[in-house]
C-alpha cells in the first residue's frame, strides 16, 4: 500500500537552469515539481499516474522511492515512511523505468544475483525464484551472455527479472514502455497485470492514455505538479464527457 | 555488509573492462620496464658512442705552443681538423662539425716559459653531448698544466706547498644507500604516484559519473543499500585498482632494473640493498594510504560530474597539479619535516625519498600516514554528503 498525503517538492534552481528554462523563471529562485498532491494505491489494484511531460510524475515515484526527500508531506510505503524508514521502504519496493538501465559488463544472472544479493536474499531461495522468473520470461537461451550483446527485447526481460527478482510488495513503474517496440511493451503489460493477480500494490506512471484503459484500476491525473483528477477509472469513464481519453485529459487540465 | 556486495560487483564489473584493465595491468607492468629499458639503452648507447668517438678539434696557433699542441695530438682522444678556415669556426661549432677550437697567443710559449700565465682560448657549443668533449679536453689541459707547474717549482727549487695552501680531503660520512637513495627516491615516488592516480581515474569516473550517464544509478539508489554502502563499496574498489597499479608499476621498474645488464657492480649492490623487503613494505604502506586519498578525491568529483567527460576534464588537470606537487618533493632544501609531512602527496615524495636513504623517520612517517587517511576519510564523507544530496545526484 502507498499512502501520498499533501506532497509537494521544490527544486532549488541555479542560475544556469534559470536561463535555460526561459523568461518565465528569469526571477524564479525554486521551482515546484509536485505540488500538494495525494492519493492511496491499495494493494490488488494498478495505480496509473498519468500526465504529460515534465508533469511531476518522475520526481513523484523517485519521492515514493526514496530518491528524492519530500519538501512537505508524506509517503507511507507499506507502513514505512520514506523520510524516516527509507532502507526499510527500499526493501519492499521494485523500481523500473523505461530506460533499460543495466550494468553492459554483467550477465543477466549476474545482474539479478547482485540485486537480490542487496535485498539480502539467500542462495536458496534466489535460485529458486531465478529458475522461475527466468523460466517464465523465457530467458534461459541468453542468461549468461553479456548484456551489451542482448537485443532491446532481452535487455527489457532483464530489467524485469531484476525488479521482480526479490519479489517486492510494492512495484513502481515508471513510464516503463517508453521506446519500446509492440513486443517489447506488451510483455511490460503483462508484467504489470501479472502483479496485480499477485496482490501486489503497483504504481504506473504512463502519458500514454491507451495503456491506462488496458491496465489500470486507479487513476491520478497530473499536471504542472498538481493533481486534477483521482478516482477509479471506471469512474472516470463514466464522467467523461469528451469522445477519448485524450480529449478527456485535455479538457480537464485546461480547467487548471 | 552491502558495501561488500557492491565491492564485489564492482569488482567484476572493471575488470572486464578493457580500458580500466589496460591502465590498470598492462601499461605499468610492460610500459615503465619497456621504458626504463630503452632510455638506459639509448643512454648508454650515446654515452658509449661519444666516448669512443675521438673529440673534433681545429686547434689554432699551434706553432706558438709545439708542446701543448703535441699533447693533444699525441692521444687517440682527439682528431685535429686544422683544414677548418679560422673565419669558419663558428659555423662549423654550431654545425656540429666542431667540437671545440682551441686558440693560443702568439707569445704562449714564452709566457710559459718565463714562468708566466698564457691565455688559452676554448670555443665550444654549450649543448649536454659536449660535456665529454669538454671532459677530454679538460684533462689533457691539466695534465699538461701539471707537467708545467712541476717544472717550474724544480727549477724554482719550491715546494708544492707554496702554491697549495690547503691539502683538502672531503669524507662523506653518507652511505652509498643514502645518496642513492635521496636520487632514486626523488623521482621513484613519480612512479608510483602516477600511476596510483592513474589506477584510480578510470575505475573512479566509470562507478560515479559513469553510472549516472548509463542511468544505473536509480538502480541501486532504490535498492536497500544505504548511501554510504554505495560510496563505501565504489570507494574500496577503486582504491584495490590504485594500490594494484601503482604495486604493479613498481613491479614493472623492478622488472625493468633486473633487465638492464650494464649497471656497475658497485651500484647494483646498493640499488639490490634498496630494493629489500623491508623496504618495498614501507613503501607499499605508503602506496596504501595515498591510494585512499586519490581513490575518495576521484570518486568525490566523479560523484558530482554529470558525465563521463565532463568528470574526465575536471580529473585531467589534477594529474598535471599532482605531478607538480611530486616535482616539489625533489627539490633541494625541501626535506620531511613536522609540516611537509602533513601535505598529501609531497610527503609521500619526501617520505619515500627517506626511507631509500635507509633514514626516515618514524614520528614523520605515523603523520605521513595520519595526514593521508585523514584527507581520505573527509573526502569520503563529502562523497557521501555528495551522494546523499538530491542537486548532484540528478542535477539535469
Amino acid at each position: 500500500m502507498i499512502k501520498v498525503k499533501n506532497l509537494t517538492k521544490d527544486f532549488t534552481l541555479n542560475k544556469k537552469q534559470r536561463k535555460e528554462m526561459g523568461d518565465d523563471f528569469k526571477d524564479t529562485k525554486t521551482l515546484r515539481a509536485v505540488d500538494n498532491i495525494s492519493f492511496e494505491c491499495q494493494p490488488g489494484r494498478i495505480f496509473g499516474l498519468l500526465g504529460p511531460n515534465g508533469a511531476g510524475k518522475t520526481t513523484s515515484l523517485r519521492m515514493i522511492a526514496t530518491m528524492l526527500k519530500p519538501t512537505s508531506g508524506s509517503i507511507n510505503v507499506s507502513s514505512y515512511d520514506t523520510v524516516s524508514d527509507g532502507q526499510a521502504v527500499r526493501g519492499q519496493i521494485g523500481f523500473m523505468t523505461g530506460q533499460t538501465a543495466l550494468y553492459d559488463r554483467l550477465t543477466p544472472v549476474e545482474m539479478v544475483k547482485y540485486i537480490a544479493d542487496l535485498h539480502g536474499m539467500s542462495k536458496k531461495k534466489f535460485q529458486k525464484r531465478k529458475d522461475k522468473i527466468f523460466n517464465l520470461l523465457d530467458m534461459e537461451g541468453f542468461a549468461d551472455r553479456r548484456i551489451a550483446r542482448l537485443s532491446t527485447g532481452m535487455k527489457q526481460k532483464t530489467s524485469i527479472a531484476r525488479t521482480i527478482i526479490h519479489d517486492p510488495d510494492v512495484m513502481i513503474f515508471d513510464e516503463p514502455t517508453s521506446g519500446l517496440d509492440v513486443m517489447a511493451s506488451r510483455a511490460i503489460v503483462e508484467l504489470i497485470k501479472s502483479c496485480r493477480e499477485e496482490g501486489k500494490t503497483v504504481i504506473f506512471s504512463t502519458h500514454r492514455m491507451g495503456e491506462v484503459n488496458q491496465v489500470c484500476d486507479d487513476i491520478a491525473m497530473i499536471y504542472k505538479g498538481k493533481l486534477c483528477y483521482n478516482n477509479t477509472l471506471d469512474q472516470f469513464k463514466s464522467e467523461m464527457t469528451q469522445p477519448t481519453f485524450e480529449e478527456e485529459f485535455v479538457h480537464r487540465v485546461g480547467k487548471i | 555488509m552491502k558495501f561488500w556486495i557492491i565491492a564485489k560487483k564492482e569488482i567484476l564489473d572493471i575488470t572486464r573492462d578493457r580500458r580500466t584493465m589496460l591502465m590498470m595491468v598492462v601499461l605499468p607492468l610492460l610500459l615503465v620496464p619497456v621504458l626504463l629499458g630503452t632510455v638506459m639503452k639509448i643512454d648508454s648507447f650515446q654515452k658509449e658512442k661519444a666516448s669512443e668517438e675521438p673529440v673534433k678539434i681545429r686547434f689554432v696557433g699551434k706553432e706558438y705552443a709545439p708542446e701543448l699542441y703535441q699533447a693533444f695530438v699525441s692521444t687517440d682522444k682527439v682528431a685535429m681538423l686544422n683544414q677548418v678556415p679560422v673565419d669558419s669556426i663558428n659555423l662549423y661549432l654550431e654545425e656540429n662539425f666542431l667540437d671545440a677550437a682551441i686558440t693560443v697567443e702568439k707569445n704562449h710559449q714564452s709566457k710559459i716559459n718565463q714562468n708566466s700565465q698564457a691565455d688559452i682560448r676554448i670555443q665550444y657549443k654549450g649543448t649536454d653531448s659536449f660535456n665529454i668533449a669538454r671532459e677530454k679536453i679538460k684533462s689533457l689541459l691539466e695534465s699538461s698544466q701539471e707537467k708545467i707547474i712541476t717544472e717550474r717549482m724544480a727549477r724554482l727549487n719550491l715546494k708544492r706547498g707554496i702554491v697549495q695552501a690547503y691539502n683538502i680531503e672531503y669524507i662523506d660520512v653518507a652511505t652509498k644507500q643514502e645518496i642513492l637513495g635521496k636520487m632514486i627516491g626523488g623521482w621513484l615516488p613519480y612512479i608510483f604516484i602516477l600511476f596510483g592516480f592513474m589506477g584510480a581515474m578510470y575505475p573512479a569516473l566509470d562507478l560515479g559519473s559513469g553510472e549516472k550517464e548509463r542511468g544505473t544509478l536509480e538502480t541501486i539508489l532504490s535498492s536497500p543499500a544505504s548511501r554510504f554502502d554505495i560510496v563505501m563499496g565504489k570507494f574500496l574498489v577503486i582504491m584495490l585498482a590504485a594500490f594494484l597499479t601503482a604495486f604493479l608499476a613498481l613491479a614493472g621498474l623492478m622488472i625493468g632494473l633486473s633487465q638492464i645488464s650494464d649497471i656497475p657492480p658497485q651500484i647494483l649492490v646498493v640499488v639490490n640493498k634498496m630494493f629489500n623487503l623491508k623496504t618495498m613494505a614501507l613503501i607499499m604502506t605508503l602506496v596504501l594510504p595515498v591510494s585512499a586519498f586519490f581513490s575518495a578525491t576521484l570518486l568525490g568529483l566523479s560523484i558530482y560530474a554529470n558525465s563521463f567527460k565532463e568528470a574526465q576534464s575536471i580529473a585531467a588537470p589534477l594529474n598535471i597539479a599532482i605531478v607538480f606537487i611530486a616535482v616539489m618533493g625533489t627539490l633541494p632544501g625541501i626535506e620531511l619535516n613536522a609540516l611537509t609531512a602533513m601535505i598529501p602527496i609531497l610527503n609521500v615524495s619526501l617520505a619515500s625519498k627517506d626511507i631509500f636513504g635507509g633514514s626516515i623517520n618514524p614520528f614523520y612517517m605515523v603523520e605521513v600516514y595520519l595526514s593521508l587517511f585523514g584527507f581520505a576519510a573527509i573526502s569520503i564523507i563529502l562523497c557521501t554528503r555528495a551522494f546523499n544530496n538530491e542537486r548532484t545526484l540528478f542535477r539535469n
